[in-house]
């Protein structure tokens, strides 16, 4: 009981534990599981990333301009969604090339705001996937 | 004159409720004589969206957004139903790294319930300190699957990241930290007026009616009934490291949060078992086919008992994706020990039985 007391006592000199974030940043793990980062180059389009994504964060919709790739036959083109993306790593384990055309970094995801059109946008690439 | 009763609700929102539950009281002056309970306020659509809009091998994730707090027991018994649809083998590294992590689970889980049930009896230094010290655990967490609510650590065939000697040893004296910590609680949790003198004899379950009502998990095992899912199976091995089962006799709160306080030191002992003496090997196999016929598992989620149900048709979508949570199954055994108790008790014992409503109406 008295120890309690004490307890709770000395806990009023004590620094608070939690962090005084905008003005410290958060100490970031270097294995924190963070946004997936592609490698244009390196890509062979074999599209198991897209089919192995558990939430569909990533899609390869043709375009009318493709990057220059020779693998790239159907004139695809790579789209991330940070914001639908769980980081799990399930494409990076699909991806034949890993660490080259597909890594995952400890990079955290940006803000969405309404500006970026980030649900509008992308029901676009998903309805362009689907015809 | 004839007897008047009065009801009174608590919830779908209470101050001292975490998530949405109703309870209501039937009442003669401050006794309770009657319980009408409803769970179903945060439906999501969790079974159907697994059947209908996920394919098998992306369930495993779906699954473990059905709680937070047991993230990792529902991910795994997906998995290890998905598992014995295919015959697949895990290795032994894969098996322990998988305890570790359930049992790292149980830790915070412990840890939350027995800072709310503090937080209940009006002390509110020892809410602050115990979610304090979780923070320990939740980073122990972060290291091993590298994110901190979301581990999404477990696949079919094994798990996702290995474990480093690094990483290992800075768990392990975090586990350290942790352990010494929980001795003080067993302390508070004993010694002081506060907790051990206001719980005791409150909310009472006795064994016979721990059976007759079906109580499981903690709930159960502080009435003194031998019951535990990890005795039962043998998917995982955990009498291999050191797994003892933590049973009271006296069925109350007291009882409830010292079996809980007992588990988090058996899960320590077991997570450290397992640091020490990790086996090599991969931790990952792939698995080849699609789930054809059905599978039962069962786990010991922190709450008690929990079971999957899964049915597959040899297709890429499974036909049916059943949860059974263990809030869900001691809604009996809750509804009768409010009967006979002080009205103003009520939350105090509604924070002991550790109600998990995001997994029961999933």
């Amino acid at each position: 009981m008295l120890t309690s007391f004490l307890k709770a006592f000395t806990n009023l000199f004590k620094k608070p534990q939690t962090i005084d974030y905008p003005v410290t940043p958060i100490e970031k793990d270097k294995d924190y599981r963070g946004l997936i980062e592609y490698g244009e180059e390196e890509c062979i389009y074999c599209l198991k990333c897209e089919k192995a994504c558990p939430p569909g964060a990533i899609l390869f919709v043709p375009v009318e301009n493709p990057p220059e790739n020779e693998k790239n036959k159907k004139g695809l083109k790579y789209h991330y969604n940070p914001h639908l993306c769980i980081y799990c790593q399930e494409c990076v384990r699909a991806c034949p090339k890993p660490d080259e055309a597909l890594w995952q970094s400890n990079k955290k995801p940006p803000i969405g705001i309404k500006d970026d059109r980030v649900n509008e946008a992308w029901f676009e690439l998903e309805k362009l996937k689907r015809d | 004159m004839n007897k008047k009763t009065i009801n009174i609700p608590i919830g779908s929102q209470h101050i001292s409720l975490l998530e949405p539950v109703r309870f209501k009281f039937e009442c003669e002056n401050e006794k309770i004589i009657g319980v009408d309970s409803d769970v179903g306020f945060v439906h999501r659509g969790i079974e159907k969206a697994c059947t209908q809009k996920f394919k098998f091998d992306a369930v495993g994730y779906v699954v473990a957004r059905v709680c937070g707090l047991c993230a990792i027991t529902h991910s795994l018994s997906y998995t290890a139903s998905i598992e014995k649809l295919l015959e697949a083998e895990i290795s032994q590294k894969a098996k322990y790294l998988r305890i570790m992590l359930l049992e790292l689970d149980r830790i915070h889980s412990h840890m939350l319930c027995l800072s709310h049930t503090c937080e209940n009896a009006g002390f509110e230094a020892m809410f602050m300190r115990i979610m304090g010290d979780r923070e320990d655990i939740m980073e122990i967490q972060e290291l091993l699957t590298g994110n901190r609510v979301q581990f999404d650590y477990i696949s079919i065939g094994g798990v996702n990241r290995d474990l480093s000697l690094e990483m290992s040893k800075k768990i392990s004296q975090k586990l350290e930290l942790v352990k010494q910590k929980v001795f003080g609680y067993i302390d508070e949790f004993t010694n002081n007026w506060s907790l051990s003198l206001k719980f005791k004899g409150i909310g009472a379950l006795s064994l016979d009616e721990a059976f007759r009502f079906n109580a499981i998990g903690p709930l159960a095992r502080a009435s003194g009934m031998n019951v535990d899912v990890r005795n039962e199976i043998d998917y995982l091995p955990f009498n291999e490291v050191g797994y003892k089962i933590q049973t009271h006799s006296d069925g109350d709160i007291n009882a409830r949060n010292v079996v809980r306080l007992n588990e988090i030191l058996n899960s320590i002992e077991m997570c450290e078992n397992i640091l020490e003496g990790l086996p090599e090997g991969e931790i990952f196999t792939k698995v080849k086919g699609k789930p054809n016929g059905e599978a039962i598992v069962r786990f010991e989620a922190p709450r008690g008992e929990l079971m999957y149900y899964v049915k597959g048709n040899g297709k890429a979508m499974l036909e049916r994706v059943r949860i059974k949570t263990p809030t869900f199954a001691s809604i009996p055994a809750f509804s009768h020990i409010f009967v006979g108790e002080n009205y103003a008790d009520a939350p105090a014992i509604l924070a002991s039985f550790d109600p998990c409503l995001s997994c029961t109406a999933k």
